[in-house]
């Protein structure tokens, strides 16, 4: 594949100061998705992500295409649309390979709604 | 249509990134529902439209076995981090697939192997590839829907 390349460790401002770029490099989601209260995607409203599954009321994954390289990653989640409730992200059935995101109401009884959520670790 | 370049070796990740720039993502209507344990609800898989056509254009996806692969590391009772992510990476990718060997692949890398191994075996089947239209239309009593027990292994078959 021909791709122009820049290797640099630092990017520095005239005035502001310098970044090290494994800031960037670590501190980028590796992979990020909007699903509807059925699990399903619109197009380009994900990145690195295979599918998503429903498994029941409020209780939803999302599988990488190219996988973590420990479960430990941390997953933001949030819900998505009208309406109050609350997201988590559901590390107990989180793997290297999937994301799993948790829905429910206020009062902590599951909810079929939308969810967005980005996942940051690193990748294998 | 946009030729693929030459990808393997290539990050997977960065394959996913040129994928999400360059081609147009598709929608399927497939859905998989499958039964992982007789106490749970019906499970339902949908494609990712953008891995859809990653799928189809070809020469992006690894072969779905180094997913079994990094699964089986991941099952270790010492597993910490993969060691093998090189896998994904140097490995051969897949040619373009139709949209339903796409969801055969799909299957395969995002269902339980206890389900697609032995779909057809016991009274009524594990796992149905169907359309959307074909789910209930409303979501009531979601974790009360079941693949129908009148729905035979035979009745696929055929």
């Amino acid at each position: 594949m021909a791709l122009g390349k820049i290797k640099a460790d630092t990017l520095e401002h005239s005035t502001a100061g310098s970044l090290d770029t494994q800031y960037v490099v670590n501190g980028s989601a590796k992979a990020w998705v909007t699903g509807s209260s059925a699990a399903a995607i619109a197009t380009g409203q994900s990145l690195n992500i295979s599918g998503g599954t429903d498994h029941g009321t409020g209780d939803y994954s999302y599988a990488f295409i190219s996988s973590l390289d420990s479960a430990s990653y941390t997953g933001a989640v949030a819900p998505h649309g009208g309406g109050l409730r609350l997201a988590t992200s559901y590390t107990v059935r989180n793997t290297t390979g999937v994301f799993a995101i948790y829905v429910g109401t206020s009062n902590s009884a599951a909810s079929d709604h939308g969810h967005c959520g980005a996942a940051f670790g690193s990748l294998a | 249509m946009t030729d693929t370049p030459q990808f393997q070796g290539t990050h997977l990740f960065d394959r996913l990134c040129w994928a999400k720039e360059n081609l147009d993502g598709v929608q399927s209507d497939y859905r998989v529902v499958y039964e992982d344990s007789v106490d749970e609800c019906a499970k339902i898989l949908v494609p990712d439209p953008n891995w859809m056509a990653t799928a189809l254009q070809g020469g992006i996806l690894p072969p779905v076995w180094v997913y079994h692969e990094l699964a089986k590391d991941e099952a270790r009772s010492d597993f910490k981090k993969h060691t093998r992510g090189y896998l994904l990476h140097e490995t051969e990718p897949m040619p373009a697939m139709t949209e339903e060997e796409a969801i055969e692949y799909l299957i395969m890398k995002d269902c339980p192997q206890s389900v697609w191994r032995n779909w057809n075996e016991g009274n009524k089947p594990k796992m149905v590839i169907c359309r959307k239209e074909q789910l209930p239309s409303t979501r009531e009593w979601r974790n009360a829907w079941k693949i129908t027990e009148e729905l035979t292994v035979t009745d696929l078959a055929a």
